[in-house]
């Protein structure tokens, strides 16, 4: 049976990070550097909405503004974390041995394993703004590793890429998790056929307009789908964006 | 390994906790039982509450967890009385 649920962005945790005061050794910047995050599913002190969907936990729509903004070197273990720049330049670097800058487009994949550090900064004096997804692994304590991809929205107009899993060209994780991404600058219509009933897709609208079965979304809108054969999507007629996570549920 | 011994993620950062394993570095012996943890513990790496953590029934990767493991205490050899 086809179960779905919409999440308008207003209903999402809404979380305002600065670089001073209590939390001046997580969140990095300086003088004085101001970090956001909409959280689709429930993070830290956001507890109103979904824990999760799937092996997915987090999903977060960050921007990081002002000099240094980010987060300070921290532990992590066993979470897949991974980070779609967007706009801006990202600093990322971790303890498996990388020291990497992304611009929009660039996308990594950290495991953190049997444990890793890392530290996510913005550098530059333009706002930095990147989706973050979390997903639970599907062995504990794997041996951390790091990888990162580009998507060309310029050569991929109006097609859909998997950006991770399994497919060509796309960057590999230890789960049962598909990352697609389309971006448009027409209508643009097809069907998303799940692997199987028991994997649920997460859609979530980037920029532009989806309309996703029956649901029209808007900017930073989303709508998780399980149970179905087949999700109808058609973007709009302007210049859209949607990323398409499809999990194991 | 007791089968009905659980394990629990810290969604905060994940930080694992198992139940077989406790967290004797923390006073929390092998065998404590989740619900046998201090309501006030908090996740050692990130400081998540307790009541942030999530059951997860996930496989170890080969070779985990890379602990001493606690076997039976077996008496010391006999001495071994070869004349040489």
């Amino acid at each position: 049976m086809k179960t779905s649920f919409v999440m308008r962005a207003g209903a999402r945790g809404y979380n305002k990070l600065v670089s001073t005061g209590p939390l001046a050794t997580y969140v990095s910047g300086h003088p004085e550097a101001v970090l956001t995050r909409h959280s689709s599913f429930n993070f830290g002190p956001y507890q109103a909405g979904r824990p999760g969907f799937g092996r997915l936990r987090v999903f977060g729509d960050e921007v990081f503004s002002g000099p240094g903004c980010g987060y300070n070197i921290h532990r992590h273990h066993n979470f897949i974390i991974c980070a779609f720049v967007l706009q801006g330049e990202l600093t990322h670097i971790n303890t498996v041995g990388n020291i990497d800058q992304l611009t929009p487009g660039d996308y990594y994949v950290f495991s953190a394993g049997s444990g890793g550090k890392h530290c996510e900064v913005n550098l530059k004096n333009d706002d930095m703004h990147a989706i973050y997804m979390w997903f639970l692994p599907d062995q504990l304590l794997l041996p951390p590793s790091y990888t990162r991809n580009r998507f060309d929205a310029l050569a991929n107009r109006n097609r859909l890429v998997t950006l991770v899993g399994n497919a060509d060209g796309a960057l590999r994780l230890s789960q049962d998790v598909t990352v697609s991404r389309l971006s448009s600058d027409t209508e643009v219509g097809f069907d998303y056929t799940p692997r199987s009933a028991s994997h649920g897709v997460y859609v979530f609208v980037l920029e532009g307009e989806v309309h996703c079965n029956d649901a029209t979304l808007a900017r930073r809108d989303s709508s998780g789908i399980w149970g179905a054969e087949r999700i109808n999507l058609r973007t709009g007629p302007q210049e859209s964006d949607l990323l398409i996570v499809e999990t194991a549920l | 390994m007791n089968e009905d011994l659980k394990r629990y993620i810290c969604l905060g950062c994940g930080f694992l906790y198992d139940e077989a394993l406790g967290l004797p570095e923390h006073g929390i012996e092998p065998g404590t039982r989740w619900a046998d943890v201090p309501e006030n513990w908090a996740c050692p790496d990130c400081f998540t509450p307790k009541h942030r953590f999530e059951m997860v029934e996930i496989p170890y990767a080969s070779g985990e967890p890379h602990l001493p493991r606690l076997g039976p205490i077996l008496p010391p050899p006999e001495p071994s009385l070869h004349v040489i």
